[in-house]
């Protein structure tokens, strides 16, 4: 294969956790909210274990074929053609992925920081950083999300504690009080996020144990959830399910209330470091995941040639995916989650492994 | 195509007549240029065919001395002594080869019969009072002998050299380190010399297994170079890899480790150092002990570790010599430290002119009437003051001691308080620029480096593109320093990849009996450094009890 | 470096420096907003007025500004209309050379006329800015709020600043942004904000200031009550009192009470902390609120001349100060819902989480189901502590 990375399971679940983390935040608690109320965090915790079932499935899936990724083992399930469009249809996803990801990012912090600032200025920076670290492939991404991902979960709950004083945890009462109907969509709209565990589809080969790839979807999907989840907490204890709702990006919000001794407020830049760095490495996962998959699904022998076309594609998708900020929400908020979860996420890896199951491919898991 | 090493032997034809001591092993680079020596390889039996050769390559070398005398009195049996004025030890030279030669030869080989042809092994077995003696028969090992400081002894009538160990030069004598100053512990500091540096590290690491294998590098400077490793915990793998580097360097001259450094490295464009260097003894000795290889080099006290990890540049000599609060505490100063001296400038620009809700009120109105003064957008009065200080720092480095005092004020008063009061620069910004500068001294200077020069990059990211800017920036400097590897340790191990085992000598120091294995890269050959169970605790006592127990730390 | 590389960085590295940067702003272009105030103008629209403040004045260190002279030019006070916030913000904009830059807003006040109109659409501009903080500060001022930000504080260095602290400080009521805009959103509960007004308050000693013969400072004077978004009426501080106690943000206080066995002697309690909790109960008909005070507090003062420190006087000062509690409560309870029929004491979010069903039928006629309600208030005082005094040290002793 063209990548001679290993990556331990704990750093694998490290990556995992921060890719599935840092959409979390962005997309997850003004709709939740929305849907749910103040039993937001409910769906949270359905849509974790459902995101869980999502991961194991994926995990399992690459188990059966612990040398290959996703990109490369349709073409076994399905047949040669069948298979690399499959192959070619996963590089899409993650290409997608990734231009979804540029624009979001740039989007927010333009909307919040800088609204002079061009969007395409801050992902055309962001690109160039991003080249570097895939090109130099997945060991290197997931030794920096090793540095970036605790910081991020430290402040996270540095906030959290920080902001206990603005909390009033009588805000999430009563419980139940929008009905189940309203709970399930929250939680739906939060798996599709969730589901991007999936991409566990890629990692499985590179790790030093593949048959460990199970632990490590659950330890991500789990990180990523019980920050989260204190994340959502904070979010409804300190706004009430109103204001939640309406705000664009709650844990922002969340930041700017703090005020501790009159000294301690305006943290906002921790916000922006979380937020950042989760993009950094989600980034530049997916761009290596696309590199990779083209690649393996073209037979090349290396894919550091394709990595910077393929950022250059990204960007430029970015740019053209959404007019508005406005747009960006609805199409993530509505049309995302049909759409993601019936098939990149959860439709086809499952139909992968029934047809792999049905027929007989595959070894059994290592 | 470069020939990999060969270490040890001479080649074959050398052993001739010679007993061909081996001394310490030799490498020999198939370039040598085997221009002038081509058909004179060896030498002759005769005395003044081999001392006109020698003295046609010595020629117009004033510092050469041949001083041809008699052995035992006996006229038909001629020696001649070659040595450079400056590297022997006169004394020695007089007393135990020319006077035991000379004098007491006589005595010496009382009962053995002198003849011409037994005259060389009378010599080499019984009458030279020297300690330490070589014999060679190739004129290019009677060359490198004599500009290394031994002596060689010709003598009429055989084909081999007696090389006689004594030297003596005038050298710094051992004194502290001028680099690495500790409070606690040891005050020695390797010198220029390599066998006396080799000295100090076996007295520190008493113990066969201390490997010390020299070579000469530089195809003119022939300089001495010696690497040196604890077998049993070092890597063999990594033990071959210095050698193979080092076998492939083909330049002039070896000056300093630092031409071994640049072209030893992984990535040579890297700001960032991957070999380290140490000028102390103990430290040395500290790292051979984690699993580490030593390279010394003739001629310069400093001599390179390898593999090295970027939190080593953060680590001082007397962290592990005081107790571990104070050793925890000044390591948590120095990542500050690190930290200010890399991003403090940026941070300063990106917040005044971006994220100004991120001052407080008060701060905000109080910086913002002292730039209502100056002239100049931050990022210029940043860097007017940073590149006032750089110049400053090298001034200091470079001007004579009696001067050093009136500039350090000029500096003072002139960068600090006249800038302000001509309203220039706003006081925060000096005080900005002045922590980031004394931020730098903290830690090592060769990481310094790097952050100084990284600083810059980063103060015009963050003046362009804000906290955003500073924060991609960072990161990758962080992805660089991810994928750098030092001989295949990657460059920020322990941290990424983690291993959670080193945390504990990390940014915190555990203490000695906390500290049960080596860094798990780089010593995984054997791990275990000590056996648990040492931590001091008050002695079992009970009924029939051990009694003594453990009475606290190691014997 | 290949010189593909190289080519490649010479693209994008100017991008980044050359496009120039659009968000930069040097300190000394912002003018800096400390306080702002919306009033309804004359004809109609909106008229925004900005407390700006002037960062030569607040030089620190050395320079500090000395004299009069100096104090008074630590701020200007601007004022434009427009037909929405946004846009009287613009057009002031016109007419200031630095860029308005509301990062630094401490204080937000609603003039009377505005507020009573209805503050729904101001509040809007306000909660969607990225510069404005949730953390600003409501206020409500008697008249106009353009006048309150013209005034000048004499303890700090701008009246925004000065009112901000105050409104930290707890004098009465303190509310942010946020809070005002969930009451504002909630259907169980209806936004109250404290008053502000100019009172003429002390005088400024030293050399040059004959001119001023009395100085007006912007102080807490009472709460201003909404009903839905629009005032309807005021409570004063004796009735803000009360409605802390019932929200349960009472912070400290005095109890100024007679003194058990001297009526006509006063004893004074400082409240040290309270409790409230606040039980609703519905049987289909009437809502029923029970609330439940509970404080502590210390004697610090005491005009009669009694022994306090027996068991049954302790009692009886307890006893007192309960009394005196629930009166505050009960008047503030009287004026909101009776006189204005509102809810401002978060009543209905109480029961909302309790009785999530029924709520749903009374949300919607939450203020007139409130002034129906029953509300029993049962209130228990703790005196823990008398200062350094035991009983009255200046008494002469028999």
């Amino acid at each position: 294969m063209a990548e001679g990375a290993k990556v331990s399971s704990r750093q694998g679940a490290f990556l995992m956790a921060n890719v599935i983390f840092s959409t979390l935040i962005i997309f997850v608690p003004t709709i939740t909210a929305r849907h749910a109320r103040q039993d937001a965090w409910i769906s949270i915790i359905l849509a974790a274990g459902a995101g869980l079932l999502v991961g194991l499935l994926a995990a399992a899936l690459g188990r059966r074929f612990p040398d290959q990724t996703i990109f490369e083992y349709p073409a076994e399930i399905v047949g040669r053609w069948a298979g690399k469009l499959v192959g070619l249809l996963y590089v899409w996803w993650f290409l997608h992925l990734a231009a979804e990801s540029f624009r979001v990012f740039g989007e927010f912090l333009v909307a919040i920081f800088m609204p002079e600032t061009p969007v395409a200025v801050l992902i055309v920076l962001g690109a160039t950083g991003g080249v570097y670290a895939v090109r130099h492939g997945l060991e290197v991404i997931t030794r920096a999300n090793e540095i970036f991902l605790p910081l991020a979960f430290v402040s996270v709950v540095v906030i959290f504690i920080l902001a206990a004083g603005q909390m009033n945890f009588q805000r999430l009462l009563p419980v139940a009080d929008v009905g189940a109907v309203q709970v399930f969509k929250g939680a739906a709209v939060a798996l599709s996020y969730f589901g991007e565990i999936a991409a566990i589809a890629v990692l499985v080969p590179y790790l030093n144990k593949p048959r460990e790839a199970g632990q490590v979807a659950v330890a991500g999907v789990l990180a990523s959830a019980a920050f989260f989840l204190l994340v959502m907490l904070g979010i409804l204890t300190v706004y009430g399910p109103d204001l939640a709702g309406a705000y664009v990006f709650p844990t922002l919000n969340e930041t700017r209330i703090i005020s501790i001794a009159n000294f301690l407020e305006r943290l906002e830049a921790v916000n922006i470091v979380i937020w950042i760095t989760g993009a950094y490495v989600k980034i530049c996962f997916y761009l290596w995941a696309a590199a990779l998959g083209s690649a393996q699904v073209l037979a090349l022998k290396d894919y550091r040639p394709l990595v910077l076309p393929l950022v250059a594609v990204a960007v430029a998708m970015s740019t053209m995916l959404h007019p508005g900020i406005l747009e960006l929400l609805d199409f993530r908020w509505m049309v995302w989650p049909p759409y993601a979860l019936s098939t990149f996420e959860l439709g086809v890896p499952l139909l992968l492994l029934v047809t792999a199951l049905a027929r007989g491919k595959g070894g059994r898991p290592a | 195509m470069r020939k990999f090493v060969r270490l040890g032997r001479g080649t074959a034809a050398a052993a001739g007549k010679c007993a061909g001591g081996r001394g310490d092993g030799r490498a020999e680079s198939k370039k040598e240029p085997a221009d002038r020596f081509k058909e004179n390889h060896f030498l002759g039996p005769d005395l003044q065919a081999n001392l006109a050769r020698v003295k046609e390559i010595f020629k117009d070398c004033g510092d050469i001395i041949y001083r041809e005398f008699l052995f035992a009195q006996r006229e038909d049996i001629r020696m001649v002594l070659i040595y450079t004025d400056g590297l022997v030890d006169k004394d020695q030279l007089s007393d135990q080869i020319m006077r035991a030669l000379a004098l007491d030869a006589p005595v010496a080989v009382a009962g053995a019969e002198i003849t011409k042809a037994r005259a060389y092994h009378l010599i080499k077995e019984r009458c030279l009072c020297i300690h330490q003696v070589k014999e060679t028969g190739r004129l290019e090992d009677v060359i490198e002998a004599v500009l290394s400081g031994d002596t060689v002894l010709l003598v009429d009538g055989h084909p081999c050299a007696v090389v006689n160990g004594a030297r003596g030069w005038e050298s710094r004598k051992i004194a502290e380190p001028e680099s690495e100053m500790v409070v606690r512990g040891p005050r020695e500091s390797f010198v220029e010399t390599l066998r006396t540096n080799t000295a100090l590290i076996r007295r520190k690491i008493k113990n066969p297994e201390l490997k010390i294998e020299t070579m000469k590098l530089g195809r003119v400077t022939k300089t001495d170079v010696a690497v040196v490793y604890i077998k049993g915990i070092v890597n063999d793998k990594l033990v071959e890899e210095v050698k193979k580097r080092l076998a492939r360097i083909d330049i002039d001259g070896v000056l300093e480790s630092g031409y071994i450094e640049e072209l030893i490295e992984d990535n040579p464009w890297s700001v960032f150092p991957q070999v380290n260097h140490t000028e102390r003894p103990d430290r040395l000795a500290a790292r051979l002990l984690e699993g580490r290889v030593g390279i010394l080099v003739d001629g310069t006290p400093f001599v390179l570790t390898v593999p090295c990890v970027f939190f080593e540049y953060l680590h001082a000599a007397e962290d592990y010599y005081e107790r571990y609060p104070v050793a925890t505490v000044s390591r948590l100063i120095r990542f500050l430290a690190l930290f200010l001296s890399l991003v403090a400038p940026s941070i300063y620009i990106a917040i005044v002119t971006f994220h100004q809700e991120m001052l407080p009120t008060a701060l905000l109105l109080s910086l913002a009437a002292q730039r209502e003064a100056v002239p100049f957008p931050v990022f210029v009065e940043a860097l007017i003051m940073e590149v006032s200080f750089e110049i400053l720092r090298e001034a200091g480095l470079r001007l004579p001691r009696q001067v050093g005092q009136a500039v350090s004020i000029v500096g003072a008063l002139v960068i600090g308080e006249a800038a302000v009061r001509a309203g220039l620069v706003a006081p925060a910004t000096v005080i900005v620029v002045a922590l980031t500068g004394i931020s730098s001294f903290v830690f090592f200077y060769s990481a310094s480096v790097a952050t100084r020069l990284l600083r810059f990059p980063m103060m015009v990211l963050s003046a362009t593109m804000g906290l955003f800017g500073l924060i991609m920036g960072v990161m990758t400097i962080v992805t660089h320093l991810c994928a750098l590897r030092s001989f295949g340790t990657p460059y920020l191990s322990p941290v990424a990849p983690m291993s959670p085992g080193d945390m504990k000598d990390l940014v915190v120091r555990a203490p000695w009996w906390a500290m049960l294995a080596r860094p798990r890269l780089i010593g995984w050959k054997k791990p275990r450094r000590q056996e648990p169970g040492q931590k001091p605790a008050p002695p079992e006592t009970g009924p029939g009890g051990k009694g003594g127990g453990r009475s606290g730390g190691r014997g | 470096m290949s010189k593909r590389t190289a080519c490649l960085l010479l693209l994008v590295l100017p991008l980044v420096l050359l496009g120039g940067c659009w968000s930069r702003q040097e300190m000394n272009e912002l003018a800096i907003v400390l306080g702002a105030g919306v009033d309804r103008a004359p004809d109609g629209r909106v008229r925004l007025t900005l407390q700006l403040a002037r960062p030569s004045a607040f030089a620190g260190g050395a320079e500090a500004g000395g004299g009069t002279a100096a104090k008074q030019n630590i701020v200007w006070v601007v004022s434009e209309t427009g037909d929405t916030v946004y846009e009287a913000e613009r057009n002031l904009a016109l007419k200031l050379s630095r860029c308005i830059y509301w990062g630094h807003d401490v204080i937000l006040v609603i003039g009377e006329e505005m507020a009573r109109g209805g503050v729904r659409n101001i509040s809007n501009f306000f909660m969607r800015n990225p510069q404005t903080r949730e953390t600003i500060w409501v206020l409500v001022s008697k008249g106009e709020a353009k006048k309150l930000l013209e005034s000048h504080s004499e303890l700090e260095k701008t009246s925004a600043q000065s009112v901000g602290f105050l409104v930290r400080n707890r004098a009465g009521l303190s509310v942010i942004l946020k809070d005002f805009q969930m009451a504002l959103a909630s259907c169980g509960t209806n936004p109250a904000a404290p008053r502000v007004e100019l009172q003429k308050l002390g005088q400024p000693q030293g050399p040059g200031m004959e001119e001023k013969l009395q100085h007006e400072e912007a102080v807490i004077t009472g709460t201003g009550v909404f009903k839905d978004d629009r005032l309807a009426g005021w409570l004063d501080t004796s009735e803000t009192r009360g409605l802390l106690w019932l929200r349960g943000e009472v912070r400290k206080g005095a109890i100024t009470i007679p003194s058990p066995g001297q009526p006509d002697k006063l004893i004074s309690l400082s409240l040290v902390r309270g409790k409230t909790r606040v039980e609703p109960e519905y049987d289909g008909e009437t809502v029923r609120f029970n609330v439940n005070l509970s404080f502590e507090a210390d004697l610090l003062e005491q005009q009669s001349t009694e022994d306090l420190t027996t068991p049954e006087k302790v009692a009886a000062v307890e006893m007192a100060a309960a009394e005196d509690v629930f009166r505050k409560c009960a008047d503030a309870l009287e004026k909101a819902r009776g006189e204005y029929g509102t809810d401002v004491f978060n009543f209905g979010e109480a029961f909302h989480r309790k009785y999530k069903k029924e709520w749903k039928v009374l949300k919607d006629c939450w203020n007139e189901e409130f002034a129906k309600a029953e509300v029993n208030i049962a209130v228990e005082a703790h005196l823990r502590r008398s200062g350094l005094l035991t009983r009255r040290a200046s008494l002469k002793q028999e």
